[in-house]
């Protein structure tokens, strides 16, 4: 048993209410509507593609192109971050990388293995919807990471070589930014997991319901979702601090100041 | 002890040293005088490796300010920032925290109320917050830590500006009694009328 399809015209009658909002925004003069405009687009645009990819990946199935597929969205990933701190490609794209690749592909091959016990670990009706979710939510939460460590260090630079000079040493003086920046990313996650269910039903759970799962194993997987998040979210956002630590500062240890893309 | 060799710096296209000699001697004392603007902090912050220079070479116990050994070169150094840029949190543990990195043992109650009575701290102001403090409880929490620190050479940029003329003269005596390396930096005369002092006029 699976969903009521939907067809093309029923969905574009969501699009219906569009309308009070764009006249309302209009009226408010808040100036959102091209924004509002291009997401929906552009949303539309690249779920349509994926639609059309996944249905190939799913029919050819193969290890080696769902792999290839994955280094893609982490690459993709991986550019979308470094873009959204506003710090340069270049110099952060290996650290960045290597963040998620490694916390990410054990998370997901353990979940694969251990958890689901697939036959085929690279199964593309598992490997890539599950990964999908755990690269998502680590781009959220490297970036706040990454921002917040960087902007920090950067605003209390003064501080931060004072600190340099009485505990001389680096790490010891990169800690309270390491660990506020690092809260700051992982408390979301923290929260949603702390009031998942109360609040609202997670998107997995909702699609795997309406997919036909019986509640009982939505919930399970979704239990093991949300762990896997935290846990990839943890490593990966720990790991993209310390990673660019090497480009980020120079020998020694002062802040470069060319990291950034845009002057402040 | 310190050389300064053909130093040379830009800020920002503008000249701040061009061809700078300077030699300080092992325990000597320097009073680095000049109009603000002319490169004074940043003369401290090059001993530190806190700013690069474009050309020259400076030496400190005849190594090279480098990556190789600039951590045994700050080790020896404790600098007094203008404005004492210490992190967040309440005196005491920020003190602890200092001693333990540089595995100084805790230096017991009785050698540290020695030195809050010298410096005319009361004991009850190593619970507050770093940012309670006002000017001059900042400036002498940082003599503090420079005291309990005894590193080999001293940095203090404006260490007594926030201090009533007692205590200037007090501490005055006392840094100027010590056996250390020690660069001031400083409007307040009292310094200039020590005869112990080197004086170099910056223009």
């Amino acid at each position: 048993m699976g969903a009521q399809d939907l067809d093309f015209l029923s969905l574009a009658s969501l699009l219906l209410f569009l309308l009070p909002v764009f006249y309302i925004n209009r009226y408010l003069k808040i100036a959102i509507n091209k924004s509002v405009s291009t997401s929906i687009i552009r949303m539309c645009i690249q779920l349509g593609l994926v639609g059309v990819y996944l249905e190939f990946l799913f029919k050819w199935n193969s290890p080696v192109l769902n792999t290839v597929y994955l280094l893609i969205m982490i690459t993709i990933a991986c550019q979308s971050i470094i873009r959204s701190c506003r710090l340069k490609l270049k110099l952060f794209f290996l650290p960045v990388f290597f963040s998620l690749l490694i916390p990410f592909t054990t998370i997901l091959l353990f979940f694969n293995g251990v958890v689901i016990k697939l036959e085929n670990l690279f199964d593309a009706k598992y490997l890539i919807p599950i990964g999908g979710m755990l690269l998502g939510n680590s781009l959220r939460s490297i970036i706040i990471g990454l921002t917040n460590f960087y902007s920090e260090i950067k605003k209390n630079e003064k501080v931060y070589l004072y600190s340099i000079s009485l505990f001389n040493n680096r790490l010891h003086a990169l800690k309270p930014y390491f660990i506020q920046s690092f809260s700051a990313a992982i408390t979301p996650i923290i929260a949603s997991m702390a009031t998942i269910g109360l609040v609202s039903l997670p998107g997995m759970m909702t699609g795997q319901i309406l997919g036909g799962s019986i509640p009982f194993v939505a919930i399970k997987y979704q239990i093991a979702i949300m762990l896997s998040i935290f846990y990839t979210e943890y490593f990966s956002t720990m790991l993209a601090v310390i990673f660019s630590l090497k480009v980020g500062f120079n020998e020694l240890d002062i802040l470069n100041k060319d990291i950034f893309s845009i002057k402040a | 002890m310190i050389e300064f060799k053909k130093i040379s710096l830009n800020h920002n296209g503008k000249e701040i040293f061009s061809n700078l000699d300077l030699t300080i001697l092992k325990n000597e004392k320097v009073l680095i005088q000049g109009k603000s603007g002319i490169g004074k902090t940043t003369f401290l912050k090059l001993l530190l490796g806190f700013e690069t220079i474009d050309s020259g070479t400076i030496y400190f116990n005849r190594q090279k300010i480098d990556k190789f050994h600039i951590k045994n070169i700050r080790k020896q150094i404790f600098y007094l920032s203008q404005d004492i840029d210490l992190k967040e949190g309440p005196v005491d543990n920020l003190i602890e925290e200092i001693l333990e990195a540089n595995s100084i043992e805790d230096p017991g109650s009785r050698y540290l109320n020695k030195h809050l009575n010298f410096l005319e701290l009361s004991p009850e102001l190593l619970k507050e917050n770093v940012s309670k403090l006002s000017g001059g409880e900042r400036q002498r929490i940082g003599l503090l830590i420079c005291i309990l620190l005894d590193r080999p050479v001293w940095l203090l940029d404006e260490p007594t500006s926030a201090l009533d003329n007692t205590m200037k003269n007090k501490i005055v005596s006392y840094v100027l009694e010590q056996n250390k390396t020690i660069v001031i930096i400083s409007h307040d005369t009292v310094w200039s009328k020590n005869e112990k002092m080197r004086i170099e006029r910056w223009k």
